[in-house]
């Protein structure tokens, strides 16, 4: 009879565990290629991006944008979605982070922005400015959502070039570190309990980008 | 029953006691955690990520694996079946994680006397009506009026305001009725306080008595809730076979049960929480759409909710058995036990509010997947 009840209790409480919205994070994927730019100075200028999105939600991007041809989609007719993404970026800081020797660096708005249509799959080029020209023995350049709504991840072939740096600068590449299964658990209930705005969370699945100059 | 040593009793009462507080706590902690940003549940259960990471993995693996799937059967009309295979397992596993109603639909199996089959039913209709849901929005918006995925994600967006609209509604009327309910149960007691302290004092005298007490309780409850309440509860449950009438205290007979009345509510409460698409099944008919391959993709969103429906309906029957339990429990505790019983649809109603505020608060959540879409 104890048990019995105790495992009623347990059941309703377990009933009600899963509580809130309907779908899991992330919800985007995006796939990430990035050239890091130098003046002839030999200065870090800006990050040039070319974010690949995955299928479904290039699809649902691109639903009633008009365009000519069956299938495809023009530079020209994409130019007011690749507006109104740059722009939401915004709020989001592009998802990309700079340190030069530990410094917060930062990026002025995006240029040199458009969309290409790969099918299936949306490609959006933009380049983020650093607001000054910096240099540094350890530049780190993160690309992360820090809710985790988007997952980013390096291409698979050269996910990462150095455009002008010093021939003496040497590029690292730091794979995200993989969701646990408790990670996982978390991630599922973010939807629920969405992280507060300083928490870093999302930061241990941050693509890395290191550049060592001596 | 009726003969229950005194200290076990008493020991059952806390249980189901407890188990009622728990319940209104764990509304109170859920309405706070979403708009506040605290209090994340993630913390100490280690125990649930294990086997639940696993499935959170799985169904973002099947996810994303539709795309895939869906432009596979473009070409090869036999990959429709792996599609579908796909779809089911993703809707299973998908439905595991938050959302679906699942809640909404167990508070409720909690805060009223359902059958077990209605239960079943109404996960089925809940589930169904979401992927019907999804598939009218895209057919209407998408195919006929070409509609951009801004003007789908505004659609999307009111319909939900709406769906936890409803369920706020829902879930007061609920606590409305039950609260009253609970207020008369407890004012019955209070009128009885001699004749319970007299059946606790004799073990001989204690069946008889609690059958009295119980007799009289569940009569005053009928006559409270006559109005308002959900059940009908007959004169004759007061006649002077008061061991018959204590069985009947928590609700009615099964045939009361299928009455049209008790549908009429029931639907009311699924219709709201499936009006909510899973903007899942949302994307995946777009792309389907893209890959002109709308019908496939319609395939693909009603065996998803019916994957769906199966997960819905394992958890409302955790639920509607949970209940069956406290009810037993409370079924040898005269008095205590029913005032319990209230207590716990009180707070089954209260969660019913609980989530449907927290849904509305935390629907600007989903206004991020149209952050690259305007």
């Amino acid at each position: 009879m104890k048990r019995a009840r105790s495992r009623a209790c347990a059941i309703l409480l377990l009933s009600f565990s899963p509580i809130g919205r309907a779908d899991a994070h992330p919800h985007v994927w995006v796939t990430l290629r990035s050239e890091i730019l130098y003046s002839a100075e030999g200065a870090m200028t800006g990050v040039r991006h070319a974010w690949t999105f995955d299928d479904m939600f290039s699809a649902y991007a691109l639903q009633g944008m008009p365009h000519a041809k069956k299938g495809e989609y023009t530079r020209h007719e994409l130019a007011p979605l690749a507006q109104v993404n740059v722009e939401s970026l915004k709020e989001y800081a592009y998802f990309t982070f700079a340190r030069a020797d530990g410094r917060k660096l930062t990026f002025t708005d995006p240029v040199d922005y458009w969309l290409e249509y790969k099918n299936p799959a949306l490609v959006l080029h933009f380049t983020l400015p650093l607001r000054a020209p910096a240099s540094a023995k350890v530049m780190q350049i993160e690309v992360y959502d820090p809710s985790i709504f988007v997952d980013f991840e390096f291409a698979k072939e050269k996910p990462v070039l150095l455009s002008g740096a010093s021939p003496q600068c040497s590029l690292t590449v730091d794979l995200p570190h993989q969701p646990t299964p408790a990670d996982q658990l978390k991630l599922s209930q973010l939807d629920v309990t969405p992280l507060d705005a300083s928490s870093a969370y999302g930061e241990m699945f941050a693509n890395k980008m290191l550049v060592r100059c001596p | 029953m009726n003969a229950l040593p005194k200290r076990c009793s008493a020991y059952h009462v806390a249980l189901v006691g407890a188990l009622a507080i728990i319940i209104v706590i764990s509304a109170g902690a859920a309405a706070q955690a979403a708009p506040f940003g605290i209090a994340h549940p993630s913390g100490g259960s280690t125990f649930q990520s294990g086997p639940l990471g696993w499935i959170f993995a799985q169904q973002a693996a099947f996810y994303r694996s539709l795309s895939g799937m869906i432009r596979a059967s473009k070409d090869d009309r036999t990959a429709v079946w792996g599609l579908l295979g796909i779809s089911f397992l993703y809707g299973v596993f998908h439905a595991v994680g938050p959302g679906h109603g699942k809640a909404v639909i167990s508070s409720y199996l909690v805060a009223n006397e359902q059958t077990w089959r209605r239960g079943i039913v109404l996960s089925f209709v809940a589930a169904g009506i979401q992927a019907v849901v999804a598939v009218i929005i895209v057919a209407v918006a998408a195919v006929v009026l070409g509609a951009t995925a801004r003007a789908i994600g505004s659609t999307v967006h009111v319909v939900e305001i709406v769906s936890y609209g409803l369920v706020i509604l829902i879930g007061a009327r609920l606590l409305f009725v039950k609260g009253r309910s609970f207020i008369g149960a407890y004012r019955q007691r209070r009128r009885q306080p001699t004749s319970h302290a007299m059946s606790m004092s004799s073990r001989n005298a204690t069946g008889l008595l609690h059958r009295h007490v119980a007799g009289v309780l569940h009569c005053g409850h009928c006559r409270e809730d006559r109005p308002n309440h959900g059940f009908h509860c007959h004169d004759d449950h007061c006649h002077e076979d008061h061991a018959s009438a204590w069985s009947h205290a928590h609700g009615p007979e099964p045939a009361e049960l299928g009455g049209a009345g008790g549908w009429r509510r029931g639907l009311s409460a699924v219709i709201a929480v499936g009006l909510r698409p899973c903007s899942g099944a949302i994307i995946v008919l777009i792309f389907a759409l893209a890959q002109d391959m709308f019908w496939t993709g319609i395939g693909a969103t009603l065996v998803m909710g019916l994957g769906t429906a199966i997960t819905v309906a394992a958890i409302a029957t955790l639920a509607w058995t949970a209940r069956q339990a406290a009810s037993r429990i409370a079924g040898a505790q005269a008095g205590i036990g029913l005032l319990a019983m209230r207590a716990i649809e009180v707070g089954a109603s209260a969660l019913i509010v609980a989530f449907g505020a927290l849904l509305l608060a935390g629907y600007m959540s989903s206004e991020q997947l149209w952050m690259f879409t305007g």
